[in-house]
Formats: C-alpha cells, sequence, structure tokens
C-alpha cells in the first residue's frame, strides 16, 4: 500500500511538472525567439508604407534610450525552389547591418565553417570529398554536418550578397537571398536535431531561386503592372526557432525588394500631362511629362532596438512621442505624407510582445497554461484523495500496534507524528520519484515525441501549430521545486487526518481489536 | 472506583465500586470470571483509561497522586516509567525483531537525540533482560517466528525494560499451555523475588492467582473476598 501511495505521488508530480515545464518553457522560447527576430518596438504601416523613413531613424536614435533602429519591409510572395518546388513566403527586405545591430539574425544563420576537430578528421575529409562530388549529405551519420563543410565554403549572408572572397570590394558580387531552413522543403533534421540536405544537390547555399511579389500603389492597391519576378542565389538559411518564420521567410537586401515592391524614390511627373507628340520646326517630338520631385522611397516598418537595460514597454511610449513629432514635419495631402500619428500611436506602433498574431498567440499560451495547470491540480487531489485512503487503512490496519504503543506510553501527538512522517517519507520518495522521471521525460521529450510519431503514424506536437519545430525540453529549477514540495505537503495533507485519528484512537479499544 | 461504558444508548456497568490498595512490594492477584471487570480494573490502574468521576476521592492513587490529577504528558510518562503491561496475547509489534521489541518501550518518549545517548544502555539492559528469559539467541527473530511462550517472555522484557514500580499482567498464562504457563510464572515470580517488583496479576486460573501474595475476587464489578 504504501508503494501504491509512493507512485501515485510520483506521477501526479512528475504530470504536472511536464506539462509546466513544456508549456511554460514554449511560452519563454517563444518570447525570446520573437524579439530576436521583430526587435523591441515596430513602427509598421502595411503596404503603402512609410517615406522619408531615414529622417524619422535619424530622430529615433537621437534618443539616449534608444539603441539601433532598421528599415524593414515584410510583404507576401512566391517562391520557386529548385526541383520544381514552389510555395507561397513572406519576403522581408532588410538592410543586413542595421537589421543585425538590431535582431542579431547573423546569429542565426545556419551555415557556417567551423573548425573541424581532429578526431573528427577521417569523417571530414569523407564528407568534403562527398561535397565535391555531389554531396549525398542523407547517407552520413546524424550529426552536426555543419562542422564537416568544405573548407572553401564562406559565411555568406550577413552582407546579403555572394560573391569572390578574394575579389576587390564591391567587385562581381550580387545580391542574394537568405531563406529559413523549413522554406526549402529538401532539408531534412537529424535524431540530434541538425539539419542536412535530403539529396545531393539539394543544400540550397549552391542553389538559386526565384521570388514573384505583387507590387502595390501608393495607395495601397494592386497595380496594373501584375507581378514581378526575380532571381536570387541563395546566401545561407537561417533557424530563429519560430516555426512561421522558419518556414516562410526569405530575406533579401532591401533595395532590391524596394525595386521589385516599387517602393524606391521615383521621379514625380506632372500629373496633368497629356501623353502624345508635337511638331517642333517639322519634326515629330514625343512629349515627355515634366519631372515636377521625387516620391520618396518607402519601407513598411522600421524596427526599433532599446539600450541595454531599458525594456521594450519603456521605449514604447517614446517612439510614439517621436513618431508624432516625425508625422507634424510631414503633415497629410503629399506625397510626402507620414502616415497619420494618431492612428499609428494606436495601431501602428507596438512592442514586440504586442506584434499582430503575437499577441493574441501569447495570451493564447498564457491561458492555456493556467488552465493546464489548473485541471492538473484537480486531478493532483486525485493523489491526496488516494494517499487519505490508503493511511485510512493502514490506520484501521496497525489499530493494535497504536494500542500497543499507547499502553507502552506512546503519546497521541507521537503516534500522529508517527503517521504524518510516514506521510512525509512518501511524499519526499514520490517527488523524488517524479522529478526524476519528469526530468528524464523532458529531457527527452523530443526523440519520446517522434518514437510517438512513428509508433502512432501521427504527430502530437504540430510545429506548424505551435510554432516551434521542437518541445522545449528545459526544467525551470524554480518550477521543480514548486511543484515538488507541493507533491510533499499534499501528502503529508493526505496523512494528516488518518494520523489525527490514530492518535484520538481509544487505546484499550484499540489493544482488543482484532 | 466505577466504571462504566455505554454500548449505543445502553450504559454498562464494568466495574461497581471497587475499592482494593496494593503495597510496594506486593504480588496482588485479581481472580475473577470473563466479563467480571478483572481487565477493565487493570487497564484503569495502568493508565489506559479512566474510571467515572463518582467524588472527589474516588479513582486511582499512585505513590499519594491521584491519576485523576495527571496531565496528558504526565499519563504518558507514568506509562512509560511507572507501569509495565504484560498482555494475554502478547501484543508485540509484527514488523519488528525480539530486541527491538523490548526496546520499543524504552524509545518511547525520547528524541533522536536523548535516544542516541541512551541507546547502547538501553540495548545492553535489553539483551540481559532477553538473556535472563533464556532469548538470548533469538534476538533478530520476528514475533512470527517465535512460540507463545517465547512471545510472552519478550513481552515480560519489554514491561520490564524501564523498571517500572508496578508490572500489569493480563492473563499472562491465558493464551499458553500449562507447562509454558508454569515456566512463564516461574520466572516472574523469580523476578519478583530478586527485585521486589510490584505486581497486580489478573487470571481467571487460581493456580495462577495462588502464587500471588494475595487474591482479590471480582464477581460483576465488585471485590467479593480480600
Amino acid at each position: 500500500m504504501p508503494l501504491l501511495a509512493v507512485v501515485a505521488v510520483a506521477l501526479c508530480a512528475a504530470m504536472v511538472l511536464i506539462v509546466w515545464s513544456v508549456m511554460g518553457g514554449f511560452l519563454n522560447s517563444f518570447l525570446a525567439s520573437g524579439r530576436q527576430m521583430i526587435g523591441d518596438v515596430t513602427i509598421a504601416y502595411g503596404r503603402e508604407g512609410i517615406p522619408h523613413y531615414q529622417q524619422l531613424m535619424d530622430m529615433l536614435e537621437e534618443h539616449p534610450d534608444i539603441d539601433e533602429t532598421t528599415p524593414t519591409i515584410e510583404t507576401l510572395g512566391l517562391v520557386s525552389l529548385p526541383f520544381g518546388e514552389s510555395k507561397d513566403v513572406v519576403i522581408v527586405g532588410v538592410e543586413p547591418e542595421g537589421y543585425d545591430a538590431v535582431t542579431g539574425y547573423s546569429d542565426r544563420l545556419y551555415w557556417r565553417q567551423r573548425e573541424a576537430t581532429g578526431d573528427d578528421e577521417r569523417r571530414r575529409e569523407a564528407v568534403q570529398q562527398a561535397v565535391e562530388n555531389g554531396a549525398d549529405f542523407s547517407e552520413l551519420p546524424p550529426a552536426d554536418i555543419r562542422l564537416d563543410l568544405p573548407e572553401g565554403f564562406e559565411i555568406f549572408g550577413e552582407r546579403l550578397l555572394v560573391g569572390d572572397p578574394d575579389a576587390p570590394a564591391g567587385a562581381g558580387w550580387e545580391s542574394a537571398a537568405v531563406m529559413g531552413l523549413r522554406v526549402s522543403p529538401f532539408n531534412a533534421t537529424s535524431e540530434d536535431g541538425f539539419f542536412y540536405p535530403r539529396f545531393p544537390g539539394a543544400f540550397m547555399p549552391d542553389r538559386s531561386i526565384t521570388i514573384r511579389v505583387v507590387p502595390f500603389n501608393r495607395r495601397g492597391g494592386f497595380t496594373t503592372a501584375g507581378t514581378v519576378d526575380r532571381e536570387f542565389p541563395v546566401a545561407n538559411e537561417f533557424v530563429s526557432g519560430l516555426f512561421q518564420v522558419d518556414s516562410k521567410w526569405i530575406i533579401v537586401p532591401l533595395a532590391d525588394l524596394q525595386q521589385m515592391l516599387r517602393m524606391d524614390a521615383t521621379e514625380r511627373v506632372d500629373p496633368n500631362f497629356t501623353p502624345g507628340a508635337d511638331f517642333v520646326n517639322g519634326e515629330l517630338v514625343i512629349r515627355t511629362p515634366e519631372v515636377i520631385g521625387t516620391s520618396p522611397a518607402r519601407v513598411t516598418s522600421v524596427l526599433v532596438k532599446a539600450r541595454e537595460g531599458v525594456t521594450a514597454d519603456e521605449i514604447e511610449p517614446i517612439v510614439k512621442d517621436i513618431y508624432t513629432e516625425f508625422a507634424a514635419l510631414r503633415p497629410p495631402g503629399t506625397m510626402d505624407s507620414a502616415p497619420d500619428a494618431e492612428w499609428m500611436r494606436e495601431n501602428g506602433i507596438y512592442t514586440w510582445k504586442k506584434k499582430p498574431g503575437l499577441a493574441e498567440f501569447i495570451r493564447q499560451v498564457e491561458s492555456e497554461t493556467v488552465l493546464i495547470l489548473f485541471l492538473f491540480a484537480i486531478i493532483s487531489m486525485v493523489a491526496v484523495v488516494l494517499i487519505f485512503a490508503i493511511f485510512w487503512a493502514m490506520v484501521s490496519e496497525k489499530t493494535k500496534d497504536v494500542g500497543i504503543l499507547r499502553s507502552i506510553g506512546g503519546s497521541k501527538l507521537g503516534i500522529a507524528w508517527l503517521f504524518l512522517r510516514y506521510g512525509l517519507i512518501i511524499g519526499v520518495l514520490g517527488a523524488a520519484i517524479g522529478g526524476t522521471l519528469a526530468y528524464i521525460i523532458i529531457r527527452n521529450i523530443n526523440p519520446l515525441h517522434e518514437w510517438l510519431t512513428h509508433l502512432t503514424g501521427r504527430a502530437i506536437w504540430d510545429p506548424a501549430f505551435y510554432l516551434f519545430s521542437r518541445i522545449p525540453d528545459q526544467v525551470e529549477p524554480g518550477k521543480a521545486a514548486i511543484v515538488l514540495v507541493s507533491a510533499v505537503l499534499c501528502s503529508v495533507l493526505g496523512a494528516l487526518i488518518p494520523a489525527v485519528r490514530a492518535a484520538n484512537m481509544d487505546p484499550v479499544r484499540a489493544l482488543r481489536f482484532e | 472506583m466505577h466504571k462504566t461504558y455505554r454500548l449505543g444508548r445502553v450504559d454498562v456497568p464494568v466495574l461497581r465500586g471497587v475499592d482494593i490498595s496494593v503495597d510496594e512490594g506486593e504480588c496482588v492477584a485479581v481472580l475473577g470470571a470473563s466479563g467480571s471487570g478483572k481487565s477493565t480494573l487493570l487497564h484503569l490502574l495502568g493508565g489506559l483509561d479512566r474510571p467515572d468521576k463518582m467524588d472527589a476521592e474516588s479513582g486511582i492513587h499512585f505513590r499519594g497522586r491521584k491519576l485523576r490529577d495527571f496531565s496528558s504528558g504526565e499519563l504518558d510518562r507514568y506509562r512509560t516509567r511507572s507501569v509495565g503491561f504484560v498482555f494475554q496475547f502478547y501484543h508485540l509489534l509484527p514488523e519488528l525483531n525480539v530486541l527491538e521489541n523490548t526496546l520499543v518501550s524504552a524509545m518511547v518518549g525520547k528524541n533522536r537525540i536523548s535516544w542516541a545517548k541512551e541507546k547502547a544502555a538501553c540495548t545492553q539492559r535489553a539483551e540481559m533482560l532477553l538473556e535472563r528469559f533464556g532469548l538470548g539467541h533469538r534476538l533478530r527473530h520476528r514475533s512470527v517466528e517465535l512460540s507463545g511462550g517465547e512471545r510472552q517472555r519478550v513481552a515480560i522484557a519489554r514491561a520490564l525494560m524501564n523498571t517500572p514500580d508496578l508490572l500489569l499482567a493480563d492473563e499472562p498464562t491465558g493464551n499458553l499451555d500449562q507447562t509454558t504457563g508454569a515456566e512463564i510464572l516461574d520466572a516472574m515470580m523469580a523476578l519478583r523475588t530478586e527485585t521486589n517488583q510490584t505486581m497486580v496479576i489478573v487470571t481467571h486460573d487460581t493456580a495462577t492467582a495462588d502464587r500471588a501474595d494475595r487474591i482479590v475476587r471480582l464477581v460483576d464489578g465488585k471485590v467479593v473476598r480480600d
């Protein structure tokens, strides 16, 4: 019976700890990753974009609490991948250096040359050979193949350019794209969680892709021009940990995307111009419109990074105020007008936590965590009831022993403590076993999930829904302590009433108990 | 001394004005048929139960003090130090071995520190007592591995562990065959001779009662002859 009680406590403690760790870990890593891709505060204005963004950025960067800013464009598009694959994606135009300064994106580039370790020399050579002969990575044992990239492999992507590293600066370099690792269907994951190309020729940094976008006019509507296609060599791939980002985002240089979307600076001509031709001195001259100014380049968002030690929530109102100042310099009614300050304060300026799509999701996960914990807390009450029942039965069974102990001078308190201590030991044992069990399960939750998926043919953790490609597998010591101490307390609580019953037994009746 | 138990709505008087006294060093046998109230008398003497409060003087007096005036802690200490119980059905703890069963009465009421200090001395005394009762070779055996006579000798050793002022024995030979019963009684009487142990033995067996200094006959909760 006591063994049963230990098992009940262990299972309940393990159950609660696993759920809390996975859900909480999920939320934590989500928050951390989200911030790394989108900076602290975003100023966003849909398809029409924000003109004179450089001026806005200069104004922002003057503030001591703002560290860096960077312009970006986010637009929907299609990508044509090698081997006839195509899919819908999000094309993100960035200025690589500024974007890296705000988001630290270069740390998320996946393919990079590392120092090959001496003891891995043989394997490294084999892989190098394989790469030269059209690598078949799929036949390699699961490991981090990045360690085995050939010597000549350069880390491209930080500057979103590819070219000959030995060529003089600026010569022979061309704009390139950096894709999320899950955009290409040709990347597979090893059991150890490393990505590798599924078959020879599928290593994306060796390939080019074609991106198709739809330009919008300055009022956010479609233009008659249709779609714009452009081929980009792939410089590298990145992994953020956010499934939706890794499976959808393709990062390209901002200037190229501005050009494709017609968001770059252009000449403005007389709107009253009538096309046609005139005879001038007997020659037919085609009319050209009069240039009356330039239409400024635009971006859909400006990302802002707070200075070290300043939170996103702290700089949000500062950014709003600076934007209002900026909008006042660009009053409505012209091509240079900034989006309305009031509207932007309400809808267009937000911290990374409040980014549309993310905010709802964060709330959802938080309330789900609370709900699940509540449900499991109720289930854990079963453990208390079970221990209560077990101890009740145990006290009944030991009635005569209680009588014997009382007859030799055992005090009521001593008898109660005897059973409470038993409950405590069961709680401590159960918590220790449950904690160990939870730790083993949480640390191995991804292999376990893969095994279950393999067994049932159905993925329980759907990355498309949970955004993360891997289930969080960290145990927070604080949470573990709360769960395990609660398990011990529950166990003592379950033993309390039976202990009091034992203490209050009439020793004479207890001695006569058969 | 009166004692009435309540069974449902009915009051059942068990002891109806019992008045006895036991001198120090005396061995008194309480003789009575089944249901005469002799076990109840023993439980009251041992502080396991309380007699009915009839008047200011009624109750049990131990060395001039009334048991009724004892606090709960004092009563616990009285049972530990002043009284030793021997039961008809031995009442040993089945999970413990012979030595542990003997030591348990010394452990009761002590915290870990004082027990750690006294453990060696107590163990020595327990072993001495068990040796004396012929159980020196069975110290590590559990009670289920012992015969009835052996179990009762362990129970006596346990009762004597704290050198009590008063040994209370409830039908100590009632569950044993005649020969074994006689052996147990011999052991108890030898002890009495050696240590001048005060004893109250409850029995329905006249042969057992005859070994005592004095016999108190109990019939229907009253002393009929002292």
